[in-house]
């Protein structure tokens, strides 16, 4: 995978999120120049999110302009120095990109062979590119390789690409409970090795 | 739901519960400053996973098509950023002597078959509204057909000029819906927006609004009572 972001150093880090802190507390003031600032910031980076968990590009701008809506509904519930604002505007697009995964009838626009390229698509961008694309900097991406590389895929599947319980299942053809204890097991090592 | 709180957090966050138990933690983040640190911990934790993303160049004009999105979605355009959202002020938990009065209530509405029947159908949940002292003021059988029936279980006091708005909320993602507008107290069959099936613990509620109903298409006003639904099928 072509790793193009973030290349931005710490400092460029510190500043977005203040920016986006900012902005969320502007948008929980009433003030829509904070969905502007969110989208300066951080706009490009959130399409090539949803579009990596949907990959059609109109269901991709979809997600993320009713993830806008919803960022400015509930901007005023974001508690600064409760996690990051960053942390908080991704939760709400990845919400948006899952409900649209999980709506079978929102998909049932896709046609059936599109459906099929999408779903095939979505699996391949959870691969093991995506964590050997972190920065070697990044403590997740050490968690990461300590984990077996099944446990790995099934973690990915479910960040990276939106997988359920079950589509996970069906994926790597284990029974459903076998699935969840993997990811449990994983999650819970993560958890070990970043705390 | 007794899983460890960060394992719950984690797998909420992943998107892995059951839409049931993801719309329990919408509910619980409000009230539970705990649960509400274990979630944001837990955005955090995986972050830099959304950041390998490729970027994508956003379409021209797109801060311009949520602005309109945004407007649409206030109707009259006024500012409801702060809007007290459903799950805010949410209510104490059912009082324990007010349980086992609703229930007795319910099974003599219910029993005695008050009103009248709605399409022959039974309720999918019931839900019975507490005012703020836990006294339950009235009842909402929803039908899962984007009906729903109200009942007053005791009268409420609605000011010249204001109405009643009944409210639930599907998911916190989607916020509240209304469901309708009751001019006086007294049953009614309310007929609302196409939902999805109600389920169990889902919140209803009733606000006092201008004539008209909400002009922002949120609940405005004070609130009347509230509970969570019961599934009943």
């Amino acid at each position: 995978m072509n790793h193009t972001s973030p290349s931005v150093s710490a400092d460029g880090v510190a500043s977005a999120e203040a920016r986006l802190s900012a902005a969320l507390v502007a948008c929980g003031r009433g003030e829509r120049s904070g969905i502007g600032d969110i989208l300066d910031v951080e706009g490009r980076q959130l399409l090539g999110v949803a579009r990596r968990m949907l990959q059609r590009r109109e269901l991709a701008e979809e997600a993320l302009q009713d993830a806008m809506v919803q960022v400015w509904r509930k901007a005023a519930q974001f508690r600064v120095g409760e996690g990051s604002a960053r942390g908080w505007i991704y939760a709400v697009l990845r919400n948006r990109c899952l409900n649209i995964l999980r709506d079978d009838r929102r998909l049932s626009i896709v046609p059936p062979e599109d459906l099929t390229a999408m779903q095939d698509a979505r699996q391949d961008a959870a691969s093991e590119d995506v964590w050997q694309g972190l920065p070697t900097s990044d403590r997740l991406r050490g968690c990461l390789e300590t984990l077996e590389p099944e446990t790995r895929r099934c973690v990915l599947l479910a960040h990276v690409a939106g997988y359920s319980h079950g589509e996970i299942a069906a994926q790597r053809r284990v029974p459903l409970g076998t699935a969840k204890s993997w990811i449990r097991r994983g999650l819970l090592s993560l958890r070990e090795c970043l705390s | 739901m007794t899983r460890p709180i960060d394992e719950l957090a984690d797998e909420f966050v992943l998107g892995l519960l059951e839409d049931r138990d993801a719309a329990e933690v919408e509910r619980r983040l409000a009230a539970d400053p705990a649960l509400g640190l274990a979630v944001a911990r837990a955005r955090d934790r995986y972050l830099s996973l959304d950041l390998t993303a490729i970027p994508e160049d956003l379409p021209d004009g797109f801060a311009e098509r949520i602005g309109a999105e945004i407007d649409r979605d206030e109707g009259t355009g006024a500012a409801s950023a702060s809007m007290p959202a459903a799950n805010e002020n949410r209510p104490r938990r059912l009082a324990p002597r007010w349980i086992a009065a609703a229930a007795a209530l319910i099974a003599f509405v219910v029993g005695t078959g008050i009103g009248w029947q709605v399409n022959q159908s039974e309720p999918v949940v019931i839900a019975v509204l507490l005012d703020e002292t836990g006294t339950p003021r009235a009842m909402v059988e929803d039908f899962g057909n984007d009906t729903a029936r109200v009942r007053f279980l005791a009268d409420v006091d609605v000011p010249d000029g204001r109405v009643m708005e009944v409210w639930t909320l599907p998911s916190a993602d989607r916020g509240p819906v209304s469901l309708g507008i009751l001019d006086a107290v007294g049953p009614a069959v309310l007929h609302g927006p196409d939902l999805p099936a109600p389920a169990g613990d889902q919140l209803y509620e009733i606000t006092l609004e201008q004539a008209g109903g909400s002009p922002t298409g949120r609940p405005t006003g004070p609130i009347v009572a509230k509970g969570y639904a019961a599934p009943q099928i």
